[in-house]
């Protein structure tokens, strides 16, 4: 069920008690996680912390901690599978699901007893009414009581009364097949396409605002908790819009503290300012050419991966009047005549290069005299720790990293995150152009297809959920500014790359097609589950996203060729 | 004594705050504490307000001598005098350094306040170094420590009596010995 006030239903039940939090590993997560575990220490809530990286680590968590605990806070994940029988728990278990998959599940919503959804009733969730869904079984009593009723009449009265209890029988079975036919097809509608809602942290940051204990801490994480949904383009353009605005009004209530001369706050007091900044993912900690390079937005606009967008973009350069040495050189040591107006510049040049949104609305944060970050240079830093591949370390260290670079104390962690992007970000631009120019994209009839080798460079980084997406949009985005075939740019995008060398699996990623007015509603979680039933491929769906699964790479074949029929 | 500790006794050192929620009156060892209220200032150790402001339970009140233009006359006045001049609070170094690292949002100008406060801790902290430097080196019999603070005396605890010690020892050597039997060591 819906829970109408959070704080009463939900934080007042669980400040007396010892809560297991179960959070899912994205950066939204972390940020709900860790507003969520600032209120805790504020109120001296005991909570373990267990991260878990899909279902059957879910289901794992679950019976090594069922035992101790009655209340459970699911953070971005559990909504959009029937969670009770998934997981079988007592009948005194309370899980409290705070999560942005969408659709919830009809049985989550509908069950009042184990089952709270920290989720607001807005007006895109659809949900089916409940006699559509659910029928009792009361009606089909009734009649068979009158029947039997009917069948101890004596027996002159027999044939008429068989008739009637015939006839009766013969319509309620045929309202019963239709309704269940309407159950079908009310569900399928429902659950075919994927999509996001309002960002958890920023649902988190709500709750601590209504109990006034929000503090500017609280609110940048859930800035960076918008962000990531925007990064990796979880959200519509519309959408992520309003949710600024939601914030805006947060900043400027925290900041309107700052504005007298005589009572200024110290400078290591932290300062939120909204931004309406380049889209260049990392620009303030690189210099602004390697950005230019590394960003989605510019490449594909450019076209960098061929020599005339190479030339375009020097010409672009030297239409603004920047001098290429100074563009090389890390971001804070360029001349601070250049930097003051560098946005409006590159707005106005980028304007005539056809690139009309350049800028985006953000955030920023300013602590101390070095420290100045965007939102989404965080969701970059903490995306890269998440999924580090570099050493071989189990998940939940890299958990408690990214977990780490959220904090103001610990800025080590936040550097080592951006450096770790910057790599990931080259990688994913080299690799884009090295699909484009071998033509590595071909199209399948319904959809795209791209296949990532065993042997390319990086490929270890692509076995993870978030970089493959970021890598597949930004591939999508790409392609079809360089293909002239307009049927292929109305195309998604499906994209397979090496997951376990060991036990021979790669992970396959679907997108839908790139628009501008995309409503970003994902339906291969369901085309992947009838390809895999319906060929009998051996696979895992354990993501929470059920639009990523695992294949056991012999039956990737057999495993598309299904999806091909499934979807022409 | 080691710094951590100074800090520690320094934690005792009533502070106002104003309280964000409400409790009755609570009966310690160590003293009462008076009931709270909202919005209404109440003196409690500095240990509780850190704690509590941590907890974002309430908003702690700047003490009195903890304002520019008061920090800046008694800095000129320390530069002024040869010995130690009072200071409003004697743990007035622990305190700045406490309050400012937790509570800055509460304490306007900190940042003027946190270079007043290191200004004058330098010039105190060097006259007593000179103090001492003199006292070892022309072995004067007394010193006149009037108004200093315990963290001020700790920084040099040490060093003062390791070197008196050693001073003695050697002047102590040099004296001709009535028995020889074995001495000190």
């Amino acid at each position: 069920m819906f829970l109408t006030d959070i704080r009463k239903e939900f934080y007042d039940v669980v400040v007396n008690q010892r809560v297991a939090l179960f959070v899912s590993s994205d950066v939204d997560a972390l940020c709900a996680c860790k507003i969520l575990q600032a209120l805790f220490h504020c109120d001296h809530v005991q909570y373990t912390l267990v991260p878990v990286t899909g279902w059957q680590d879910l289901g794992t968590a679950f019976l090594e901690h069922k035992e101790q605990f009655r209340y459970f806070v699911l953070i971005n994940c559990g909504a959009n599978v029937d969670l009770l029988e998934t997981l079988q728990p007592e009948e005194d278990t309370i899980f409290f699901i705070c999560d942005t998959h969408r659709p919830v599940d009809v049985v989550n919503v509908y069950n009042d007893t184990q089952i709270k959804l920290l989720i607001k009733q807005d007006d895109d969730l659809g949900i089916p009414a409940y006699d559509d869904i659910f029928r009792d079984e009361e009606e089909d009593a009734e009649d068979s009581g009158n029947e039997s009723d009917s069948n101890s009449e004596p027996s002159g009265k027999r044939t008429r009364f068989d008739e009637g209890a015939v006839e009766r029988r013969i319509e309620r079975q045929r309202a019963k097949r239709e309704w269940e036919a309407r159950r079908r097809e009310i569900l399928f509608d429902y659950e075919q396409y994927e999509y996001h809602g309002t960002s958890s942290a920023m649902v988190i940051f709500e709750l601590s605002w209504v109990m006034t204990k929000d503090t500017k801490d609280m609110l940048w994480w859930a800035i960076i908790g918008l962000a990531d949904q925007w990064v990796h383009d979880k959200i519509t353009h519309m959408k992520y819009v309003t949710d600024i605005a939601t914030l805006q009004r947060h900043v400027s209530r925290h900041s309107h503290h700052n504005e007298d001369e005589e009572n200024s706050l110290s400078i290591d007091c932290m300062r939120i300012c909204f931004e309406y900044d380049l889209r260049l993912s990392l620009y303030q900690h690189w210099s602004l050419y390697e950005s230019i390079c590394n960003s989605c937005y510019t490449t594909s606009s450019f076209k960098l991966w061929s020599m005339h967008g190479q030339k375009k973009l020097q010409e672009f350069l030297a239409d603004m009047g920047l001098p290429l040495k100074q563009v090389r050189q890390k971001f804070n040591s360029m001349d601070i005549s250049i930097k003051e107006n560098l946005r409006d510049v590159i707005e106005e040049s980028s304007n005539k290069y056809g690139m009309k949104d350049i800028r985006i609305q953000t955030f920023s944060v300013h602590f101390g005299f070095k420290n100045k970050f965007l939102a989404g240079d965080v969701v970059h830093a903490a995306a890269a720790l998440l999924e580090n591949v570099e050493k071989e370390e189990n998940p939940s260290d890299n958990f408690i990293r990214a977990l780490d670079s959220l904090s103001r104390s610990k800025l080590d962690q936040l550097h080592c995150g951006i450096e770790l992007a910057k790599k990931k970000l080259i990688a994913i631009q080299q690799t884009v152009a090295s699909c484009i120019c071998t033509n590595l994209i071909l199209s399948q009839g319904p959809f795209l297809y791209c296949c990532l080798m065993e042997g390319t460079p990086d490929v270890k980084l692509f076995s993870k959920t978030l970089a493959l997406t970021l890598l597949c949009k930004y591939l999508l985005k790409s392609f079809v500014r360089s293909t002239r075939n307009k049927r292929c740019k109305l195309l998604p995008l499906i994209m397979t790359a090496p997951m376990d060398v060991e036990k021979g699996t790669v992970i396959v990623l679907g997108i839908p097609p790139e628009s501008e007015t995309s409503d970003k509603k994902n339906f291969f979680g369901r085309a992947f589950e009838k390809a895999a039933e319906s060929t009998g491929s051996r696979t895992l769906h354990d993501n929470f996203d059920t639009f990523v699964i695992e294949l056991k790479t012999e039956d990737r074949s057999k495993f598309l060729d299904a999806l091909i029929t499934l979807l022409s | 004594m080691d710094p951590s500790e100074v800090e520690f006794l320094a934690e005792k050192e009533m502070v106002t705050i104003i309280s964000n929620f409400s409790l009755d009156k609570m009966y310690l060892i160590g003293g009462d504490l008076g009931p709270f209220n909202p919005g209404l200032p109440v003196n409690v150790p500095l240990w509780l307000a850190l704690n509590l402001k941590q907890r974002q339970k309430c908003r702690i009140v700047p003490p009195e001598w903890m304002d520019v233009e008061k920090l800046e006359e008694i800095r000129e006045q320390e530069r002024k005098e040869e010995t130690f001049t009072p200071i409003p609070n004697p743990h007035y170094m622990e305190l700045t350094k406490l309050l400012l690292n937790h509570a800055s949002d509460n304490i306007p100008k900190a940042d003027e306040i946190r270079t007043l406060v290191k200004d004058i801790w330098d010039t105190r902290v060097a006259k007593l170094r000179l103090s001492a430097d003199s006292f070892i080196s022309q072995l004067e019999a007394h010193a006149k420590l009037d108004n200093l603070t315990l963290m001020e005396i700790n920084t040099t605890r040490t060093f003062l009596l390791d070197s008196l010690n050693s001073m003695y020892k050697l002047r102590a050597s040099l004296q001709p010995q009535p028995a020889a039997k074995g001495h000190h060591y």
